[in-house]
């Protein structure tokens, strides 16, 4: 028995340690394997351990019909401003917030002892509930840990949706950068929603970028946005149409799709796959010649607005021909976008596409003409 | 283990605590500094129960402040490997569970539980055999025994097993 290990120490195989100790047979031993700090700081798991966590999870996701969910706080479910920060504009928000003790239905929340306050993004509730039954989230903020913990505690009062699932930047393994080698599932069984694409490097099939939510002024001005925030403007997302429901929608498709056979073996499943193939069907039939808008040395496939394209599923050409349906430009006067206009195909920006991939759905080509582009661009010249 | 022993320090104090009150001041700094404190040799310091004896006080070149000899006995808790312990349960995910004996933090690993207990996730995620008679949960008081233990200086952490004859459960709160 592994208990009486210690006359068999040579045959333990230190699956991890807890306080420095291995956890299966109790002799010291050197930091060893990955920090496990959110579950216990003083947690660490070798990575064969890891991966046998996340084999025999397999089962468990399978009976479930769950897979896992990581998600991201600030722009993606909140928006958090210091209380120092906020506008004169914005102080009629000091009159409009939640009670603490029973945070239920509430959106606006101001914590003295943090100097902050904190406005949940519109749907976040449903989101959360109706996300809870197809995954197992988890959060994974660039915050500290009582900042996590405090958000936790506002989305989830009760810990039903994250439990003891909450990754801070205290305990990532890589300073300024996530990843998912503290989570313990399959990486063929993790999608992520995160507003911020670069703070995934070794992850970006498995992540799902948001609008980000700038609710306070300060976030816009963090962002270098010119614009009023919604706090000034006294106005706030769509629930119904916003972009958590959106992504609701994407990763119910997803999910729909990798359990798509009910008795089928997960094990063989990669929901990285399942997410490319939603996105390839928002542009699908549609087919694409840019002109003028890629640097002329460079290979024009290798762009990512180019790639961008194919991922949603259009067809990109260099040159024009009759199937050809969109022409993306950056101004008129350009051969392709006579051409278009003689042939009746749409000539519209790169906002058109970009649009289409952050909101999952074509977009009506009229809000992405030349002509919104230059009226757009004359706006902020003033 | 609690153990209750005789231990030795060396107090300094400001002059300002002198007079009537000098031995209760020395005192009360004692118990401040002391309660609630680790070390390796001794474990855990739960409680100051007595003063043995106060010796000369000495004042220290240059400063002032007077330092003295104090004998006190003081009630200690040290886990030991092989030391069979009851503790309650603090949390419980598919790595283990882990568990609190007052100071002491013990982890058992889902290694070191019996293989007919399987964990199960949820609002409250606990182990339970494959007939629903045994359940780990939080709250829980389970008897393991210490297989490690590791002492810091405010903190002392075990590891446990319970797969041992006679451990396990012993008290169900969600029973009758």
């Amino acid at each position: 028995m592994l208990a009486e290990a210690s006359s068999s120490k040579g045959e333990c195989e230190h699956p991890g340690s807890f306080g420095n100790m291995c956890f299966v047979c109790g002799q010291k031993l050197e930091e060893t394997g990955v920090s496990f700090r959110y579950i216990h700081k003083e947690m660490r798991l070798n990575q064969d351990e890891i991966s046998r966590l996340r084999d025999s999870d397999m089962g468990f996701l399978q009976r479930q019909r769950k897979l896992y969910l990581v998600l991201d706080l600030d722009h993606t479910l909140l928006n958090s401003t210091i209380l120092r920060d906020l506008k004169p504009e914005e102080e009629y928000l000091n009159s409009h917030t939640h009670s603490l003790q029973d945070v239920s239905g509430g959106s606006l929340f101001k914590m003295e002892f943090m100097h902050m306050m904190t406005k949940l993004r519109p749907f976040v509730h449903s989101f959360l509930k109706e996300a809870s039954e197809m995954f197992v989230m988890y959060i994974y903020t660039m915050g500290d840990r009582p900042y996590a913990r405090q958000m936790a505690k506002l989305l989830d009062p009760k810990g039903e949706y994250f439990g003891d699932r909450i990754i801070s930047r205290d305990d990532g393994t890589v300073r300024h950068q996530k990843s998912l080698d503290v989570v313990l599932g399959q990486e063929s069984a993790v999608l992520i929603l995160d507003d911020t694409e670069n703070a995934w490097p070794n992850h970006k099939d498995n992540l799902i970028v948001i609008e980000r939510y700038h609710f306070f002024a300060s976030s816009c001005r963090q962002f270098d946005h010119k614009y009023k925030s919604l706090s000034e403007l006294k106005s706030d997302e769509s629930e119904p149409d916003g972009a958590l429901a959106t992504v609701l929608k994407v990763l119910k498709q997803a999910h729909a799709l990798f359990f798509e056979n009910v008795d089928e073996d997960i094990s063989n499943k990669d929901v990285r796959l399942m997410l490319k193939q939603v996105r390839k069907e928002i542009l699908k039939g549609f087919k694409v010649v840019f002109s003028r808008v890629f640097p002329t040395k460079a290979k024009p496939e290798d762009h990512p607005l180019w790639k961008m394209a194919e991922d949603l599923g259009a067809t990109c050409a260099t040159e024009v021909d009759a199937s050809v349906t969109h022409v993306v430009a950056m101004e008129m006067g350009t051969e392709k976008a006579r051409w278009a206009v003689r042939e009746k195909k749409f000539v519209v920006h790169r906002g058109w596409i970009d649009a289409a991939n952050y909101l999952w759905k074509k977009q009506p080509e009229e809000n992405f003409s030349l002509e919104q582009l230059k009226k757009q661009q004359g706006t902020e010249e003033e | 283990m609690f153990f209750h022993i005789v231990l030795e320090r060396n107090m300094q104090l400001h002059p300002r605590f002198f007079g009537r009150n000098l031995r209760e001041n020395l005192v009360s700094k004692l118990m401040k500094d002391v309660e609630g404190t680790c070390s390796g040799r001794h474990g855990f310091v739960v409680a100051i129960t007595g003063i043995e004896s106060i010796g000369k006080g000495l004042i220290r070149d240059g400063t002032g402040f007077v330092t003295f000899p104090v004998k006190y006995q003081c009630v200690v808790f040290r886990p030991f490997k092989g030391e069979i312990l009851e503790a309650v349960v603090t949390l419980v995910n598919k790595m283990g569970f882990f568990a609190e004996a007052g100071p002491v933090q013990i982890f058992v690993s889902k290694h070191l539980i019996p293989d007919d207990m399987e964990f199960q996730a949820g609002d409250m995620p606990n182990y339970t055999t494959s007939d629903g008679s045994v359940k780990i949960q939080k709250e829980c008081e389970v008897r393991l025994k210490i297989i490690g233990t590791r002492v810091d200086a405010t903190e002392i952490f075990c590891v446990g097993t319970i797969k041992d004859d006679f451990l396990g459960v012993i008290n169900d709160p969600a029973a009758g």
